[in-house]
């Protein structure tokens, strides 16, 4: 008893299977099965319909993460499109769960943010805040300064200023002043804004 | 003029972009120009030691697929600084929570099949690997009952030689009780400590890149992994690979040790956390298999 050292060699990982095999391994009864071939098919495009045909049905939240790990790595505008369609689910861990996942796809999402932006489903736009949140891109916060001054919903509104706060200088805070004269009888808007002006003042 | 960048001219934005990105596909380490300084300093470095005289030969032949100048670009970009004890906090909930939990749930200590398996990756140099064995040895009071294997593995492979001989000096053992450094070290000159065969035959090291899916189901079963400070150095969609490769090296119900200034909850929800005295530590659902 005590420290060991590994006695047996390295175990012989098995022959990596082919993508067709993986894919039929997406469907097995054994959810850890699916999670694996789900990140193995990484950067195969023949993948990406099986895989987005599935990320709405797989029950189990952490082999569609894996899913979407999966499918981000590919940051086209196809797969941003197949996945944004989630933004609008009733099951919050669905949506949520596409939402970081498009928030890693910088190269794809700003293409698809003029329909997302306009989405008649208020919900979509909240989470679209949530992506820009994250978006690694300049823009980001261009988008989401665009949410604030033009959207007509105060929930949306105010999840943009949310997502804008992390990254927001002095020279967002008249955009944040009019958003509160646009929505004067909304609380919680009120409140957002209240809270964020005196951390703004003086920063560049 | 892209591409005709010579050593020692520091890359032209074009060349960086191009190599960064090349650099990020290989390993998913992404480098802004944040740091141009400290890349174009060490893609200098490599060629200089190429038969290359130019960034753009030297691109050229790098993307042949060419796999000793790719470790060497590898082992020049990753950051390897280290000590003894760092953050022993972290130690500290090994020994006093994790373990006992791991054995619990094993079975304990009369029926426990198969050693208990701890992972330090990346292990640079090996201070991390040999700090957990140093502390199991002097304060964990089941390692005479029980098996423990220890694994270090690193993208790197100098600093994997560097931990198969395991010499440091004073700056690196500044945290070691003398006691222990009299006890498990032995002097080799030059103010510099070998550990001891006994302890250096007990960790087993690998080289392996985190973001590897593929390479990453050699590693199965562990009950604690300590994956510290490496996440910072990966963008988001690394980050999340990585955080599904060490989900699945772990054991069902095993621990995830991150550094003190990095958090899952922003990269990836597949784990649960856990607050325990000592600070957070990440858990692989017990019902998930």
């Amino acid at each position: 008893m005590g420290l060991v050292r590994k006695q047996q060699p390295e175990p012989e990982t098995a022959p990596p299977l082919d993508t067709g095999e993986l894919i039929r391994k997406l469907d097995d009864p054994d959810p850890e099965q699916r999670r694996e071939a789900a990140l193995e098919l990484a950067g195969e495009p023949d993948a990406v319909p099986e895989l987005l045909a599935r990320v709405g049905l797989e029950t189990q939240p952490r082999v569609r993460d894996a899913m979407l790990t999966t499918l981000a790595g590919h940051d086209t505008e196809a797969v941003a499109a197949g996945l944004a369609v989630h933004l609008a689910s009733d099951e919050a861990g669905l949506r949520t769960a596409v939402a970081e996942a498009l928030a890693t796809m910088p190269l794809s999402v700003p293409g698809l943010l003029p329909d997302l932006l306009a989405a008649p489903d208020h919900d979509v736009r909240v989470m679209t805040a949530m992506v820009l949140a994250d978006l690694p891109t300049p823009e980001a916060r261009s988008w989401l300064v665009r949410m604030i001054t033009d959207d007509t919903h105060p929930n949306v509104v105010t999840a943009a200023i949310d997502a804008l706060l992390p990254a927001a200088t002095a020279e967002h805070v008249p955009v944040l002043e009019a958003a509160a004269r646009r929505f004067p009888d909304d609380p919680f808007l009120q409140f957002t804004v209240r809270a964020a002006l005196p951390g703004l003042a003086g920063t560049q | 003029m892209a591409g005709a960048t010579s050593a020692g001219a520091g890359l032209s934005d074009a060349d960086f972009d191009r190599f960064t990105e090349y650099f990020y596909k290989r390993t998913g380490i992404h480098f802004t120009h944040a740091k141009r300084y400290f890349v174009d300093k060490r893609v200098e470095t490599c060629i200089r030691s190429s038969p290359y005289d130019t960034f753009a030969s030297w691109f050229a032949a790098l993307r042949m697929d060419k796999p000793d100048m790719l470790q060497e670009l590898i082992n020049e970009l990753t950051v390897n600084e280290t000590y003894f004890l760092r953050e022993d906090y972290q130690f500290d909930a090994m020994l006093n929570t994790v373990l006992p939990k791991a054995l619990a749930a094993r079975g304990g200590v009369n029926r426990i099949a198969g050693p208990i398996k701890i992972l330090s990756l990346p292990c640079s140099t090996g201070e991390e690997p040999y700090s957990i064995a140093l502390r199991l040895l002097e304060e964990w009071d089941q390692i005479d009952h029980v098996d423990v294997e220890i694994h270090g593995a690193d993208i790197d492979s100098d600093v994997l030689a560097k931990a198969a001989h395991a010499s440091y000096g004073a700056r690196s053992l500044a945290r070691v009780p003398k006691a222990w450094v009299n006890k498990y070290f032995t002097p080799v000159g030059s103010g510099r400590y070998q550990v001891d065969e006994g302890i250096r035959s007990a960790v087993t090291l690998h080289k392996v890149n985190v973001c590897d899916t593929a390479a990453m189901r050699a590693f199965r079963d562990f009950d604690v992994i300590f994956c510290r400070n490496v996440l910072i150095y990966f963008d988001e969609l690394s980050s999340r690979r990585a955080a599904e490769n060490l989900y699945g090296a772990l054991r069902p119900g095993g621990h995830l040790f991150l550094g003190h200034s990095e958090s899952m909850s922003r990269i990836s929800p597949i784990f649960t956390p856990t607050r325990l005295p000592e600070g957070i530590v990440y858990q692989r659902p017990t019902g998930a298999k």
